[in-house]
């Protein structure tokens, strides 16, 4: 059904060759994964309880009341304190927390002291908490996990729209082109952060009507590398000899000029990543991102530079998170673009 | 070529269309200008009424200390220069403001322990038997800061001025014509001004502060843009001297003012300048304050007090921390229920609310058992303050009765539900620093199944949504009002279901008009003070608005050379070193100054201190 030319596999094996770009995807993929199923390692609902006999799973679905495991509450169990009760009762009842049990929400408070709580192993904060008593690790990973669908979408989204107008502005040339031209230009000159900073000041930013902004602003760039990409393409031999089979214009730009400046596009994609992930902390670091509560590591920069010295693991957890992350990424970008590099394939003589 | 020439033709027509534009725009000025409004006013001598019962209070004791020094610069800071110097009109009302007013002096004052009236401008008032006329003998000595003489002119200029279109400013317009009828002259200094109708507490209301009218002159259209960056002459104890925009603003105290000698004058404005640097971050501003380049940083909230006033130069004993209880007027921090919306038309769903909001927890968990609860609406106003009041505790046993009381159960996911309908509620807030308290309360209430969606905007915005009663619940403080609780404002069916007003619970209940309308009508305080706590228990009962804080008193951190009397403020202080115009009464001692940082280089340390003064604290 899908069959990888040559070429392709060519390029697969040279970019595996490159170690530290090819373990970074390797592990960028299993942290996606794992960010995915981050209720299962992260969260302060139990992934197992046995009570009187009984199985339960709360990990997923509706709320558990106290009520149901023999407390006096009708709000949702604690299960930390359920895990601290059937420990002391000695009873044959037991609960299996998750890795990290909290979630990225609940404020872990003590009496006579007040957050941020510096990391501690006996009490399972990894990295402490923030200024709110909330478990760094847990809004690092469900932080994580939005800002990285957040710049997949974004990306998905950008590249649809830049691409096909880019190739579009290529291929047709004239006055569509000329036309378009004048729009990018006066579009691109919109200072876009600031054109998000005063938007999301009058709406409530929310995670699609802030991706919408981004996406309304960010098509632009991939564009003009379509457009000179595709300008050469049109002329090459292949396209003459698709027009002279009578290939229509949808099937030559999809079929044969996109497959064909794919190297272009590929070596963008990461950087585009690391782009998305930047912009989205750097809003909420400002206080323009998504609103609070949502976990998020421009939120938890903000609160490091506010405890520079008091609080130093706010600081260090949330840049090396950021400095991992973004490392990974260009790593990969590094790879790939090293992997399409023509000069490898072809020899001059 | 050809489409050179088109250009060139376009340009034309364009510049030719603007010019005409402006022409036109000019014309229309100096026809304004012309027609200007007329604002009838009595500048002619009248004859001054017999037997009048002049009134002066200079036997009441003095507030600051004798043993203050003269002399030094005060440094602190602003957090946005001025968008203009005038205290009218458009873009003047910012947090730098005050310090431009505090040197506008009125006719009389407001001693700050008693609240009784005392000699400003006006050595001597007295009331006339109509029960809405007073009369002033102004002070001889009273100049202006340009030397000209305060005369009675200046007064009836005022209300030209405040009245006046050109100065756009429709509040200040409102307010000196509904509130204050007429100034009258007997001399050049003996006035009376006049309010339309009988209004209790005269004394609060008419001692108005003059405008220089030499200065202003004939207002025209040009007013808000000819006198943005113009120092206007004033009549209090500094001057704006210097400044540089975005930069800083440097206040000189005048070398001879005309009222150092006045009883309650004295011992105050001791500094000789004092410099307000711009510096936008609060974070910022606190390394300024660690390196001594500005003299104190006010630490009130408990992350600042508790985690920054430790260690390096308080332990070295170099700054110093004070604790001051103050016994003023409180801001309303609380929720602000919208009963516009279906949801809060049910009184259970609104006692609901208030017992899902834990502050007990909040405060020993979250802000450090640094606050106290605020029970009533009108706290801080003395025997206007209804003390009968509790507010409703945290408990989910209630919560269960009212909401089972109202028809609703508890859903799936815990929270309370009733024919498809969420008890979710959209708090919307202006600012950042609530975060930590939303967070923990939003917490607490969904254990009570009350769902909290948080909506943080940015000041403006939600202060927009706001007065458009867009707002579901509003989380915030009203603050500011006068020595007397004003609750039509705020409740009064006038104000509700309409824009731009401050009943944001849009409460609509006729006992409290009555009520309301009683205690506006009546002139007799006892009255006054009745129908005040009985506002303030229906305020309770309708449960609209769900206090949380009060924070009884005001925090600083100071360098070791500020200097302050053994008793450090005032019963109203709102901070111990703020404004030198305002009512403060520190100083620095300048020898010390020179000793500490000369200690500081020597590595020489001191005892550290922190003053806690519990003169004013309140007994609740």
């Amino acid at each position: 059904m899908f069959n990888f030319n040559p070429l392709t596999i060519k390029q697969f094996n040279r970019f595996r060759s490159i170690k530290r770009g090819y373990f970074s995807l390797i592990i960028f993929i299993i942290l996606i994964i794992f960010s995915l199923s981050a209720e299962l390692f992260v969260n302060n609902r139990a992934l197992l309880v046995r009570y009187n006999g009984e199985f339960y799973f709360p990990a997923y679905g509706d709320i558990i009341p106290g009520k149901v495991f023999g407390l006096d509450y009708e709000y949702e169990t604690n299960y930390r304190e359920l895990d601290k009760i059937f420990h002391n009762t000695g009873s044959d009842n037991y609960v299996i927390l998750p890795l990290v049990p909290y979630n990225a929400f609940e404020t872990d408070l003590k009496d006579n002291a007040y957050p941020p709580f510096p990391p501690s192993f006996e009490e399972k904060h990894y990295f402490g908490t923030d200024k709110t008593g909330r478990d760094i690790a847990a809004r690092l990973v469900y932080g994580f996990r939005i800002a990285i669908f957040f710049s997949l979408i974004l990306l998905i989204a950008n590249y649809i729209t830049g691409i096909s107008i880019g190739c579009l502005m290529g291929y047709i040339g004239g006055k569509f082109d000329l036309f378009f031209q004048r729009i990018i230009e006066i579009w691109s000159n919109v200072p876009y952060l600031y054109a998000i900073i005063i938007i999301s000041s009058i709406i409530i930013p929310s995670f699609s009507s802030l991706l919408l902004i981004m996406i309304f602003f960010g098509w632009i760039s991939m564009t003009w590398y379509m457009r000179t990409a595709t300008y050469k393409e049109k002329e090459r031999e292949y396209v003459l000899a698709a027009k002279a089979l009578g290939a229509s214009n949808f099937r030559i730009i999809f079929k044969h000029i996109i497959p064909n400046t794919i190297s272009i596009i590929v070596t963008f994609i990461p950087f585009s990543i690391t782009s998305g992930i930047t912009a989205l902390t750097a809003l909420d670091y400002l206080g323009f991102g998504m609103p609070p509560p949502t976990p998020s590591w421009g939120q938890l920069l903000s609160e490091a530079s506010e405890f520079t010295t008091s609080a130093s693991w706010i600081g260090i957890s949330v840049i090396s998170a950021l400095v991992i992350v973004l490392t990974m990424v260009t790593f990969i970008g590094e790879a790939i673009r090293e992997a399409f590099d023509p000069k490898m394939h072809t020899t001059y003589e | 070529m050809k489409v050179k020439i088109h250009l060139l033709f376009i340009l034309l027509f364009f510049s030719s269309v603007l010019l005409f534009c402006s022409k036109s725009e000019n014309e229309a000025i100096e026809e304004n200008t012309d027609t200007g409004e007329e604002l009838a006013l009595d500048y002619s001598t009248h004859e001054l009424p017999q037997d009048i019962n002049w009134i002066t209070n200079n036997n009441y004791k003095t507030f600051a200390s004798t043993e203050a020094r003269k002399g030094g610069q005060f440094n602190y800071y602003i957090n946005s220069f001025p968008l203009t110097f005038r205290t009218v009109g458009p873009d003047s009302n910012t947090s730098t403001r005050s310090y431009f007013l505090n040197n506008h002096m009125s006719l009389i004052d407001i001693h700050p322990n008693t609240e009784e009236p005392v000699p400003a401008l006006a050595t001597h008032w007295a009331f006339d038997k109509d029960g809405k006329t007073m009369y002033f003998k102004l002070n001889k000595k009273a100049v202006w800061s340009d030397g000209k003489q305060v005369t009675a002119d200046d007064y009836i200029y005022t209300l030209e001025f405040m009245r006046s279109k050109h100065i756009n400013a429709p509040w200040y317009n409102n307010y000196y014509t509904k509130e204050i009828d007429k100034v009258i002259k007997y001399d050049d200094y003996t006035i009376s001004i006049s309010a339309p109708k009988k209004v209790p507490d005269l004394w609060l209301r008419l001692p108005i502060s003059p405008i220089p009218k030499h200065f202003y002159g004939r207002l025209d259209k040009d007013f808000v843009k000819k006198y943005n960056w113009k120092i206007e002459p004033n009549t209090g104890a500094y001057i704006l001297r210097d400044y540089s925009k975005g930069k800083y603003l440097i206040f000189e105290r005048k070398k001879d003012w005309w009222a150092k000698d006045l009883r309650y004058y004295e011992n105050r404005y001791n500094v000789d300048r004092f410099k307000l640097i711009v510096i936008r971050d609060d974070n910022v501003a606190f390394e300024y304050f660690k390196k001594g380049n500005l003299d104190c940083f006010p630490a009130s909230q408990p992350e600042i007090w508790h985690q920054k006033g430790n260690g390096g130069i308080f332990d070295q004993g170099y700054a110093r921390k004070i604790q001051f209880y103050n016994d003023t007027r409180r801001p309303t921090y609380g929720f602000w229920l919208n009963m516009d919306r279906e949801l809060f038309k049910d009184i259970n769903v609104r006692y609901a609310f208030a017992h899902a909001v834990n502050f007990e927890k909040l405060n020993s968990n979250v802000l450090r058992d640094d606050y106290e609860r605020l029970h009533t609406f009108d706290t801080g106003y003395g025997k206007y303050t209804n003390r009968k009041i509790k507010a409703r505790k945290y408990s989910i046993k209630k919560v269960e009765k009212y909401m089972q009381k109202a028809g609703w159960n508890r859903g799936k996911d815990g929270i309370w539900e009733k024919n498809g309908q969420r008890y979710s509620v959209e708090i919307t807030y202006g600012s950042p620093i609530h975060n930590p308290k939303m967070v923990f309360l939003k917490e607490e209430a969904k254990k009570a199944g009350i769902e909290y969606k948080l909506d943080l905007l940015d000041p403006s915005t939600w202060y927009k949504k706001l007065v458009e009663n867009k707002h579901m619940i509003s989380f915030m403080g009203l603050s500011g009002g006068g020595l007397r609780p004003s609750p039509w404002q705020a409740f009064h069916s006038a104000n509700a279901h309409k824009p731009q007003t401050n009943n944001a619970t849009n409460t609509d209940d006729a006992e409290m008009d009555k009520l309301i309308e009683a205690y506006d009508n009546s002139v007799n305080a006892n009255e006054r003070i009745k129908l005040s706590h009985k506002i303030q228990q229906r305020i309770h009962d309708i449960c609209a608005w769900v206090p949380l804080y009060q924070m009884p008193y005001t925090r600083s951190f100071y360098w070791k050379w500020m200097k302050v009397p053994n008793i450090p403020g005032t019963k109203n202080s709102s901070e111990v070193f703020g404004d030198p115009g305002g009512v403060s009464i520190f100083w620095i001692d300048e020898d010390e100054k020179k000793e500490t940082l000369k200690a500081m280089k020597e590595g020489k340390v001191f005892e550290p201190v922190t003053i806690i003064d519990k003169t004013y604290k309140a007994k609740n």
